[in-house]
Parts: C-alpha cells; sequence; structure tokens
C-alpha cells in the first residue's frame, strides 16, 4: 500500500470509527480541571435567588452538539442556584434550542414561567437590542416569545434594564459575545461571561485577560470540567471519549502522512 | 444629489450617535431611544429585501436552466415550505415550522457540520508536511494543542497540557491582541471616513 496516496476512503472510515466507537462504548476519559472552568463555577457559586441574570442564546444548530452541552451544565448550574434568568438570542436558530433547553432545565427544578423564567425570544439586530434592553426592557419586547405582554410578567416589573441585571451569559458559537462586551458591557458596566465553541477561546481570551469577559466555559472540554466540579455525567463527559480519540486519529495519521513523505522524499 | 443625501444621513445620524453617549440630558436619552427603534425598523425592511433578492437570484437561475439550477429549486422549494408552515401553523413550539427545524433544519446542519471533521483530517493527512522549518514548527505546536487539549495528554504528564495551555494563552493570544487592536483602530478610520463622506464605496458603483 502506497501511504503517500492513501485513498481519503481510509481516513474517512478511521475518523468515523473514531468517534462512533467510543460514543457506543463509552471509556469513561476524564482530566484535570482548569482554573478557567474553576472561576466559572465560583461565579454562578456567588449568585442567589436574589440575582437576575440575562442568558442569550447567540449560537447556531450546526454547532449545538458542542455548544449545547456547554450551555447544559451551566444553566442546571444557575438554575439550581435559584437565579432568575432572562432568555433570549440574536440568532434565529439559538432561539428555539434555547428555550427548549430553559423549559427543560427549568422542568427539573420546578421553576414557574413569568416568576423565575422568562423568555423574550429573538430579535434580528443585536447592536439595537443590546443598546436598548440598557434603556428599557418592555418596550424593546413588547411581547415574550410566548406572546405574552412582558408588562404582565412578574419578573420584569421589577427588571427594567441592565441595572438589575447581575450578569449576562452569552452562550455563542462566534463573536457575538463582542458586541455584549463592547455595548452593554462598555456602555451600561454590565458583567459579561461566556459559554462558547472551543475555536473561539483565542479571540476572547484578551478580553478575559483585560477583565471585560469575567470568564470564559468553552467546548466540550469546558463542558466536561464543569461536569467533573459537579459530579455528573453528561454530554460533555461523554463527548470527550470521541473528541480524545479523534484527536489522537488525526495526529497518528499526520505522523503517518509525514512519515509516508519522508520515505517517498528520500526515494526520489 | 443620489451621493450626497446618503452621505449627509450617515454624517447626522454618525455624529449625534457619537455626541449623545456624553450627553446625560433626558433629550439626548429620548433621541437616542428613538434611533434604536428606528435601527430595529430598518434590518426589519433589510431583511424583507434580503429574502425577495434571494429568491429573485434564484428564480432567475431556474427561469435560465443556468449550471446546477436543481440547487437553486431546492432552496426555493424549502424557503417556500418554510415560510408557509411558519404563516400557516405560527412558529410556536409544537408547530409544523417547529418539527421542521428540530427534524430536518438542525440535524442537516449538525451533519454538514461535522463533515468538517473528515475533510480536515484527509486534509491534514495530505498537506501537514514538516516540508521547512516554519510548517515544522507549525506541525508541532498544533500536535502539542491537540494533545494537551484531551486527556489522555494529561495522562502522559503535566507539562504537555502546560504547554498547550501557554501556547493558546500566550503566544495566540499576542497574535490576536494584535489583530484586535488593528481591528478596533481600522473601524474607527473607516467609521470616520464614512461618516466624512471620505469613502463612499458603500454607496455603491458611479455610473
Amino acid at each position: 500500500m502506497n501511504l503517500a496516496q492513501l485513498d481519503r476512503r481510509w481516513i474517512f472510515a478511521i475518523i468515523a470509527l473514531s468517534v462512533a466507537l467510543p460514543l457506543m462504548f463509552p471509556i469513561g476519559l476524564t482530566g484535570e480541571v482548569s482554573p478557567g472552568t474553576r472561576t466559572f463555577h465560583t461565579l454562578i457559586e456567588n449568585l442567589g435567588p436574589e440575582d437576575v441574570i440575562i442568558v442569550s442564546f447567540d449560537c447556531d444548530a450546526s454547532s449545538w452538539p458542542e455548544i449545547g452541552p456547554v450551555a447544559t451544565v451551566l444553566l442546571r448550574h444557575v438554575l439550581e442556584r435559584g437565579v432568575k434568568v432572562v432568555g433570549t438570542s440574536f440568532l434565529s436558530e439559538g432561539t428555539a434550542l434555547g428555550y427548549d433547553l430553559l423549559a427543560t432545565l427549568e422542568a427539573e427544578v420546578g421553576g414557574e414561567y413569568g416568576g423565575d423564567w422568562v423568555y423574550l425570544g429573538f430579535r434580528p439586530q443585536y447592536v439595537a437590542t443590546m443598546l436598548a434592553l440598557g434603556e428599557d426592557m418592555q418596550s424593546e419586547y413588547p411581547r415574550d416569545y410566548l406572546g405574552q405582554s412582558t408588562r404582565d410578567l412578574p419578573l420584569l416589573q421589577s427588571v427594567k434594564s441592565y441595572r438589575q441585571i447581575r450578569l449576562v451569559i452569552s452562550i455563542a458559537d462566534d463573536t457575538m459575545p463582542q458586541y455584549w462586551i463592547e455595548y452593554a458591557g462598555a456602555r451600561y458596566g454590565v458583567a459579561i461571561a461566556a459559554g462558547l465553541s472551543a475555536v473561539m477561546v483565542t479571540t476572547f481570551t484578551p478580553y478575559l485577560d483585560s477583565g471585560q469577559l469575567k470568564s470564559i466555559l468553552a467546548g466540550l472540554k469546558g463542558a466536561a470540567e464543569y461536569e467533573i466540579m459537579r459530579g455528573e455525567r453528561g454530554a460533555g463527559l461523554r463527548g470527550m471519549d470521541a473528541q480524545s480519540s479523534a484527536h489522537l486519529a488525526i495526529i497518528i495519521l499526520v505522523l503517518v502522512g509525514n512519515i509516508a513523505y519522508f520515505m517517498k522524499r528520500k526515494d526520489t | 444629489m443620489r451621493q450626497q443625501i446618503p452621505v449627509a444621513i450617515v454624517a447626522t445620524f454618525g455624529f449625534v450617535m457619537l455626541i449623545q453617549y456624553f450627553v446625560p440630558h433626558p433629550f439626548a436619552s429620548a433621541a437616542y431611544s428613538k434611533i434604536l427603534d428606528w435601527m430595529q425598523i430598518i434590518f426589519a425592511a433589510a431583511l424583507i429585501l434580503g429574502g425577495v433578492t434571494y429568491a429573485q437570484s434564484h428564480l432567475k437561475k431556474i427561469v435560465q436552466r443556468r449550471e446546477g439550477w436543481a440547487y437553486s429549486l431546492l432552496a426555493l422549494g424549502a424557503l417556500t415550505l418554510m415560510l408557509a408552515a411558519g404563516f400557516w401553523g405560527g412558529i410556536g413550539q409544537g408547530s409544523l415550522f417547529m418539527w421542521l427545524f428540530y427534524n430536518v433544519q438542525a440535524p442537516l446542519q449538525q451533519t454538514v457540520f461535522a463533515l468538517l471533521a473528515f475533510f480536515v483530517a484527509s486534509a491534514a493527512y495530505r498537506g501537514f508536511r514538516a516540508r521547512t522549518f516554519e510548517s515544522a514548527l507549525l506541525l508541532g505546536v498544533a500536535l502539542i494543542v491537540m494533545l494537551g487539549r484531551i486527556p489522555v495528554g494529561e495522562a502522559i504528564g503535566p507539562a504537555l497540557p502546560d504547554l498547550a495551555g501557554w501556547i493558546v494563552g500566550v503566544p495566540a493570544v499576542a497574535a490576536k491582541r494584535g489583530i484586535l487592536i488593528g481591528i478596533g483602530l481600522g473601524s474607527v478610520a473607516v467609521a470616520l471616513r464614512v461618516m466624512l463622506g471620505v469613502e463612499r464605496a458603500w454607496l455603491g458603483a458611479r455610473k
């Protein structure tokens, strides 16, 4: 077999198996919890039933398998602390996924819609909306996701703008937390944290260093670490098996590809 | 005139938004809220315009039987189906629209995204070669970060995750910070050029 000219279907088969097998037969890999994850955990631990936070589902359906576990473990912790949640979304696909997740988790903890949580739904022009939330939340969202008047929702009787919001968590697979930082954080002084896809970590670390972002929880690894801290075994830890074996498979493929390349170069 | 009026509108609103940031007067705050409302209205109109342009472009392709017209037919069919489902049964939980979203759109998007892993692996096998010092360095760094981000890397030794963390947190972030500062300065420069009417490319080609 000429390794340098390996049929790419073999590579596809190796990747498919390296992802599928650990999902079917879990290995149970765990790891150390990073300081960043501990910071996020502490941030949530410092919240209580008197606090209201905004959770914005700024993600697409395509990245939900990665970002979903991050959102799930974070929000479960938030809701178990009794924190009140105002949900929103600036990407249309994240709207339904976010509502579904919040409704499921609120049902787990017995949260009541309107009193313990509300879901404002989707707004297309995120910059204007982020700024408007700092002025008058009910004017910006006259009706919630379910079509109810926001003036009738008990939670929003006391929450009018960012002044009553303790933290904004953006669940994002793109650069939306940057807009939260620039418009809600810089102008109105609200604290921002982000649950991200792993690829976005480098983009947002400068904001973490400058204090504009309170914390980051990123990717399946972040979700898995948070699950370890909470003693859960959720989609994050299950996914780490598949992610680990896929990473290993790619590393081995790259090494084999290089060996084949150098052997061929030596021959010629 | 067709160029001067848009530039005058942009300059006026640009400077008004800039000045009101520093003016805590209730009038400035009220004007600011009103402008934010108008931003939503303009954006909603732009969304409709985008939808119409999208449909027109695909329709033209189908009528002219240009290459790939069947895909355009599929795109228009999907658009019509989702629009019809939304208008007919609403977009609430349990509606046909949501059923299509959860059972067709979301899995399709996730599948397409997941295909990246296969193509990345194939491309890495064929193209990720240590041909030069720079490419060898890139290869080494990539392998360290990939290994350091999984439990296997931690099992090899605590130095590996630390090194991976250092690579992601120091050199990569330094480069990113430089890019962000560049983008920030560039954005300010472009905004000023647009507001002052120096930059007019956004107005379209001159006839």
